[in-house]
């Protein structure tokens, strides 16, 4: 297997994009602003930097652990040799809406196109503008460490015939324009399904369980149910009190999230505009409940002795 | 008298003994009592933020609210002694393993718990909303790095 690197590399003998210019994003134009917005609701940052020890802005670098091996994430950054900086736009659009790399490889589903297909031309346009403008770094991409059964590439190819319809998002005739807007918030960019959704033993979205919770998130972490289920999810949270977690993290019982919701609410979610936040509640909470306990239950309390 | 004395002292040594094994070999208990003690830190944090959002008219309890606030997050360092971490904790090891950071946001915490209460206590209510914020984001801040989702 060779590495992303590689393949932008070998991109930039065909492409010979103009050299990406640093642009303060609050005196850019409005295709930037929409693009940080979009950036924003998607989450790109969060993965795409290596907070934990202090990366630079999506210089990559992440490690994304998994139940198929540890995904180190890309740098997005416009740098020509390690980042996209000699990619097309076209490069872009098919990463995001195809899951293909500039040389034609399926990325690995780690990446959420799954999701991020879904997104408009427009916003894509405007994410990639807003992707251009952002300063480069120079940082090598890592390799992923897979495990075995995880490595062929090519597999990936058959995944995507199982699990992956590519396209924009279309809205729902019968529901009204909040509910669409929610819908794409949550479904095309902030792709809550990746992680809120169990999987099957091949790593495809569970059908009927949308949104119920796993005990195989990333990083080992359990992720609640968010379905309106009264026992098992957050069927007794009100729009409101949904609207204002995704902003300020603090559940209606004065919890505050910690963990990857943490990192998805401070680098993400609470930039958005409050409608949009609360389109996405409502959304979320006009969704079939589905009954999935995945806290505690069948967890043995982890002894000392385990580790020694 | 002198033997009187002399079992005093035995009996006095082993109950230190006694405890001092008891609270260094009970985790869990540990655990347990931290866990209630966040509980209750998340109970008055959501109590305060639904008057401070106008949800609920109990103006006058929202300086009791944010004394607990103030007591509670005086010292969260000290609800995770060295060897607290052997149960059913959500704790991760980067609490004591990179216990200095792990400091800077308790003590962030606790200063933000601290002017909450001030501000109440003075009566400052159009700056009640924005040091509530302050005091939430120092829990997320803390969560975010140091507390797995169910671990």
């Amino acid at each position: 297997m060779f590495g992303r690197a590689c393949f932008v590399l070998s991109a930039g003998l065909l492409f010979v994009a103009p050299p990406a210019v640093a642009a303060d994003a609050s005196t850019a134009g409005p295709l930037i602003q929409q693009g940080e917005y979009i950036f924003r609701a998607a989450g790109c940052y969060g993965c795409h930097t290596d907070e934990k020890h202090a990366g630079k802005p999506l210089a990559g670098g992440h490690a994304l652990a998994t139940p198929f091996g540890t995904f180190h994430t890309p740098n997005i950054t416009p740098d020509a040799e390690t980042g996209i900086g000699r990619w097309s736009e076209q490069d872009f659009r098919n990463a995001m809406r195809e899951g293909l790399s500039p040389s034609g490889d399926h990325y690995y589903p780690s990446f959420p196109y799954t999701s991020y297909t879904k997104l408009s031309d427009e916003d894509l346009r405007a994410l990639w503008a807003y992707l251009r403008a952002q300063p480069p770094v120079k940082q090598a991409n890592r390799k992923h460490d897979l495990k075995w059964f995880a490595r062929a590439r090519s597999f990936v190819g058959s995944w995507k015939s199982l699990y992956f319809a590519p396209g924009a998002y279309k809205p729902d005739a019968a529901k009204s324009t909040a509910w669409n807007r929610g819908a794409y918030l949550a479904e095309a960019a902030a792709h809550c399904g990746e992680c809120h959704t169990p999987r099957t033993a091949l790593g495809g979205i569970k059908s009927g369980m949308h949104y119920a919770g796993t005990r195989d998130g990333p990083d080992d972490s359990v992720v609640p149910n968010i379905t309106p289920d009264r026992k098992t999810g957050i069927g007794r949270w009100r729009a409101s009190e949904l609207a204002e977690y995704l902003e300020t993290g603090m559940t209606p019982d004065g919890d505050s999230a910690g963990d990857l919701m943490a990192e998805v609410i401070d680098n993400g979610l609470k930039y958005l505009r409050k409608e949009d936040l609360a389109a996405m509640a409502d959304y979320v909470l006009s969704l079939p409940p589905v009954e999935h306990a995945v806290r505690k239950a069948d967890k043995k309390p982890v002894k000392k002795e385990d580790y020694e | 008298m002198k033997h009187a004395r002399i079992s005093h002292c035995i009996l006095l040594v082993s109950a230190y003994l006694l405890a001092g094994t008891a609270v260094a070999a009970e985790s869990e208990d540990i655990i347990k009592y931290r866990q209630n003690v966040m509980k209750s830190n998340g109970a008055h944090m959501a109590a305060a933020a639904a008057i401070i959002n106008g949800k609920v008219d109990y103006k006058g309890q929202l300086g009791d609210h944010a004394r607990a606030l103030q007591a509670i997050n005086k010292d969260i360092n000290s609800l995770f002694p060295k060897d607290s971490d052997f149960g059913e904790t959500k704790a991760l090891d980067a609490v004591w393993e990179k216990n200095a950071d792990f400091q800077k946001l308790a003590k962030t915490a606790a200063q933000k718990a601290d002017a909450l209460a001030k501000t109440v206590a003075a009566g400052d209510s159009k700056n009640y909303a924005a040091r509530f914020k302050e005091l939430s984001d120092s829990c997320k801040a803390c969560h975010k790095d140091f507390r797995k989702e169910e671990k």
